[in-house]
Order: structure tokens, then sequence, then C-alpha cells
């Protein structure tokens, strides 16, 4: 505290009414205040470091594999493809994190959002602040997605650089034969990415649902991963066939579907509906339970 | 419970009735910042706040008392709209909650059990994203409240860390950011060194004499009776007592008297005062007697052939001790008896 000598005088209470200046609608204020408490936390640069990471491994395994003959050795699309051609490294790196790495970042980050703040302690000092929860709520979501984003474009420019060191860029052959130039290609690949974002909002949101309900951001990324696991391991059996078509990781793969000549749309819109749907309705419940929370972290 | 507790809180809940008469409570004219209204908050089968009715005014330093339990916080975060009601509803700056709750804590600010901050960023980084949630706010300002804070040396360091002082220094740096109306304190100065308590203290005082209305909750009598001009005592989520600072220790008209025969001396007071008006306290008789019955009372004992060695004024009931005893629990006595007993058993084995 000031010491007598150096003391600073108290400003008087504000007048009778408003003491601080409304913030008026630039929702970029929030979604950068999210934006910097990501930023300043450890774990946001080991997941956007295995982003960086996972293109320069799929390189070298791929390199490795040939020279003893290995060849691509099969696994998720696109990857046996990466041999004689760069361009499929960010792909091929896309397709191995979209079912299993990805949908881990998203629970992970949207159960941090609401649940990490409780088990910091930092929720119960932001709520006496005059931010709206539903706003809060989606500016949360908002800034999860864009965290992905952040984290797809490390991917992606990590996929062409070690694609291009390794193997060098060539145009592309699609998955009906047709050979397209360089920049199609990575046109595709751009669509491709943008429909991985899509998908983890789904996710995002199941995990932001998670986060309300409980305290612990752990927790919250346990649940949505185990509710993800759950749903692949019943829709595997063709038992639950039935369900397929209404949950979302089922669409997951169908980014597949873009390189296709002409591109097959109707299973992409579909999938797209899909996770607007689970997104929405997700992010709504989210909503329900926060608004109502009693916040005794 | 002693005669004089038991008026108090008579008195005391005729004060409650009242409430929603602020005249009659001692605002005086003075707006109400804070008032609560047959606030309840219902955990389960634990009611942790009971119809609690309140008024803060404006300008009051108001002491928020109870012991560990009381169900402070909850009624912290009740006003503060970190959890619902069960029943009743809060007023704040004139804005009701729930339900006009961004209206109202864009008047308040303060922190609720210790505050917190991001652990990597710095105090001054912690202090603009917190304040730039209320409203925009300067870097001449952020310096200002970081010096009030005793803070702005350490201003670009990491709030990780920080001692719990500090932290709580900082607390209180990034309630004073936008010079509210209220502000609300949740027991600032627990964990902190004397001197920490001291300037703490003194914080508060500035900011009552500066006209900022400052609702101060802790479990330390003296402190309350230190800086606060106002205050209520709470137990078990009810209100005992409320009302000036200065008011509500009870009052103490009693002498302690000392004759060569305490014996006779006590059945002479006795007579006078009735029973009831009469104690023995270590070799002194405690004669409830106020200014206009000591001279009589004198004249009786010498009347009766005693001599007076001594009259001096009873020492008055220190809040504290008037504190226990409101909020003692008679049903946990009996098993804390039985808890020392135990100890007591273990300790005369290890012996």
């Amino acid at each position: 505290m000031s010491t007598p000598e150096n003391a600073v005088p108290i400003p008087p209470a504000a007048a009778h009414g408003s003491t601080a200046p409304r913030m008026r609608g630039h929702a970029w204020g929030p979604l950068r205040r999210e934006w910097i408490k990501l930023l300043f936390q450890r774990r946001t640069y080991l997941i956007w470091g295995g982003a960086a990471a996972i293109p320069f491994l799929v390189s070298l395994a791929i390199h490795f594999s040939h020279d003893q003959g290995g060849g691509g050795g099969g696994g998720p699309a696109f990857l046996d493809k990466v041999l004689g051609n760069g361009m499929y490294v960010p792909l091929a790196s896309l397709a191995v994190l979209i079912p299993f790495m990805l949908p881990l970042a998203a629970a992970m980050v949207g159960g941090y959002m609401i649940a990490g703040e409780a088990e910091l302690g930092t929720l119960r000092i932001i709520l006496l602040r005059p931010v709206r929860r539903g706003a809060m709520l989606l500016t949360k979501w908002a800034a999860a997605m864009l965290y992905l984003a952040f984290g797809s474009v490390i991917l992606l420019v990590s996929g062409l650089l070690f694609g291009w060191l390794f193997f060098g860029l060539h145009p592309m052959v699609t998955l009906s034969g047709s050979t397209i130039s360089i920049a199609h290609g990575f046109g595709l690949t751009l669509l491709v990415y943008l429909f991985g974002l899509a998908a983890m909002s789904t996710m995002v949101s199941l995990a932001l649902l998670c986060s309300v309900v409980t305290d612990s951001s752990l927790t919250a990324l346990i649940v949505t991963v185990v509710i993800y696991i759950a749903i692949n391991i019943v829709i595997a059996f063709s038992y639950f066939a039935w369900l397929r078509p209404w949950v979302f990781p089922y669409y997951y793969t169908e980014f597949l579907n873009f390189f296709r000549d002409p591109i097959y749309w109707r299973p992409i819109v579909k999938a797209i509906e899909n996770f607007a749907v689970w997104s929405a309705g997700l992010t709504v419940a989210a909503y329900i339970m926060f608004r109502r929370k009693d916040v005794l972290s | 419970m002693t005669p004089g507790v038991a008026e108090a809180q008579t008195q005391t809940e005729t004060q409650i009735d009242s409430i929603g008469r602020p005249e009659q409570l001692g605002c005086s004219g003075r707006p109400i910042v804070l008032s609560t209204h047959a606030l309840t908050k219902q955990f389960g089968s634990l009611r942790a706040v009971d119809g609690l009715d309140m008024e803060v005014c404006a300008g009051d330093v108001f002491g928020f008392l109870g012991p560990n339990g009381a169900g402070k916080t909850t009624v912290i975060r009740l006003v503060l709209g970190l959890i619902h009601p069960t029943s009743g509803h809060a007023e704040v700056c004139g804005h009701r909650v729930p339900g006009e709750l961004q209206g109202a804590l864009r008047h308040v600010a303060g922190f609720v059990d210790d505050p917190t901050f991001y652990p990597l960023m710095s105090a001054r980084r912690n202090l603009r994203l917190l304040g730039s949630m209320t409203g925009p706010v300067s870097e001449e300002r952020v310096d200002e409240v970081l010096e009030i804070a005793g803070l702005l040396e350490r201003a670009e360091s990491r709030v990780g860390g920080f001692s719990h002082g500090m932290k709580q220094r900082l607390g209180i740096a990034q309630a004073l950011l936008h010079s509210p109306e209220l502000i609300v304190l949740d027991e600032p100065t627990s964990g902190l060194d004397p001197r920490g308590m001291k300037d703490v203290r003194e914080l508060i005082r500035d900011l009552g004499a500066a006209g900022t209305t400052v609702f101060l909750s802790s479990h330390l009598l003296h402190e309350v009776e230190q800086v606060c001009t106002r205050a209520v005592i709470l137990n078990k989520g009810r209100v005992v007592v409320q009302g000036k600072v200065s008011e509500l220790r009870p009052q103490n008209d009693a002498v302690k008297v000392l004759t060569d025969d305490q014996g006779k001396a006590a059945e002479t007071l006795k007579a006078q005062f009735g029973a009831g008006g009469v104690s023995d306290d270590e070799g002194f008789l405690i004669v409830e007697a106020d200014e206009d019955g000591v001279p009589e009372m004198v004249r009786r004992l010498v009347a009766d052939g005693l001599a007076v060695r001594a009259v001096v004024p009873a020492p008055e009931q220190g809040l504290e001790d008037f504190f226990l005893e409101l909020t003692s629990d008679e049903d946990a006595k009996p098993a804390v008896e039985s808890r020392r007993r135990g100890i007591a058993r273990v300790l005369g084995r290890r012996r």
C-alpha cells in the first residue's frame, strides 16, 4: 500500500448513476480477451506444437518407409499418395487428425473454457463484470474455434513446407483419377480444412456443455472424449446402423468427397447440416445450463 | 444467553421488522445502495441464507460480520448474481438482482472469496483484461490503482508468483479501476501480515472518507470496530443484529465492588438490586448499577457496617464476547465438550 508520504489520493466515488462508460458493440473486444487468455496458457502451445510437428513426422515416416521398401503402408486416406507428391502431406496429416487428435484438441479447449476458469477461480471474478453470460459463452465458443483454426493453419503451412521439402509439390490426382493443378489442389485442401473446422464445431459445443456442467476442465475433457468414443463404437455395429445418419462423428470422413471429380456435394452438405444442428443444439443447451448455473467455485 | 444479549436481539428484531422504511434505520435521507429482501438460498436440505433483510446506505463502510459458515460469502454471491436465490431478491444501486444484473454490476466491483487472477499474466495485464470487461480503462488509471495497492513496482511481474497478500491487494486494485459506487470485499485482510492488514484497513477507511460505499465481509470483530460505520451480524444465514457499530455493543452499567465481608455485602446488594443484578467474579461482586444507583448502594453498604474497599467500573463486555454469545451454537457444545474430553484422554495417556 502507499505510505503516507507517497499516498495517492483516492478519487471520490462517482456521482449517482453510471460509474463506467458502456462498452458499445465491439465483438472483437471480448474475443480478443479470450484469445489473450488462450495465449497465456502453456497447453495452447503444446497443441500448436503438435500441429506443426505432425506433418514433419508423417513426411519423415513415409520417407523412411520408402527407403526400406515399405511404401505408404496403408493407413488413413491419402497417406499412401504422399510418397510421390508433397501436396498430399497436409491432407494426409489432416486425415490422421480429424478422427483422433482434432476432436481431442477441441475437447480440451472447449472443456477448459468455463470449467478451467472455475477451477482457476477466475470465473467468479469475471462474472462480477457487467457481461451477459450468454455473450460470454458465445465468445468462448468463438475463441475455441479460432484456436482450432489457427492450429489448422499451422498444420497446413507445416504440411506444405515439409511436403515440399521431402517430396516436392506436384499436380494432384483426385479419387476419381483425374489430375488437377497445384492451385486447384490447394483450393480443395483449404475446403477440407474448413470442413474439418465445421466438424470440430460439434466437439467444441459438446465440450462447452460438459465444461458448464462440471468445475473441472479435465472432467469436461474426459466426458467429451468418452461420449465421442462411445458414439463411434456404437455406430460401428450394424445393429445401430439406423443411428448413423443422426450422429455427427459419422460424417467426419466425408471430406474425402472434395477429392472426387466433380466434387460430390450431397454428403458434404448433409454433413454440414448435421454439424450445424448439433453444434447449435449443444451450444443452446450449454447456454441454458450456464444461465442458471450457481457459480460456487 | 445473558439478559443483555437477549435484549439486544429483541431490539434487533424490531429493527428487522422495520426493513423497507430506511429512515428508521439510520440512512437519514441517503440513498440505499444495497438492500436484500427476504433473500433465501437453499442448498439441498441446508438453508444457507434464511429470509435475509438488510440495507446498506450510500457512504457506509458496512461491516458484514459472522463466524465461518454463517453464510456471508453465500450472501455476497447472491447479491452479485453469481448464484440464484431460492426466493427473495436484492437491489444493488437501484437494480434488481437477479433480473437487472448487468445494470447492477456497472456500479459494483470487488471480489468474493480469495481474489484470483490469470497466473501467467502480469498484474498490469490482468487489470487491463478485467477492467476492459466493464469499460475502457486508461494506462494512467491502471498505474493509479496499482500505486494505491502498493503494487506499482511489481506491475510487470507474473501474478502466479505473487504472495497471498499481494493477490488480495491486486483484488482491491481491480475493484477500484472504475471508481464504482459500491465496493464489495470478502475478507480482504485474511492471510495478510499485521502490516498488510493495517494498510488494507487504512485503504478501506480512505475509500469510505472519499464517499465510496464499502461492503466489508469479515469474521474479525476488531476489524469491523476499527473500520466500519454500520454492521450486520449474521449467523446461520439470518441477521442477528444490525445497526451502527458504536451501538452494537451492549450498554454496560455495572460496577465491581470489594468489601471486608463479601457474603454480607452480597445479601445487602441483592436486597437492593435483586438476585439477578449481583454476581460474583474472582472475589469481586459485579453489580448492575447505573450512575444514579451507585451512591445509594455505597450508603447501604456502609449503613450495614461494611467497609467498602473498592468500587470500580466493571470492564465492558467486548464486542467479541457479545459476538460469540450471539453466534454460539448451543447444539454444537456437547460435541465440542466430548471432543475436548477425548483429546484430554489421549494427552493423558501420552504423559
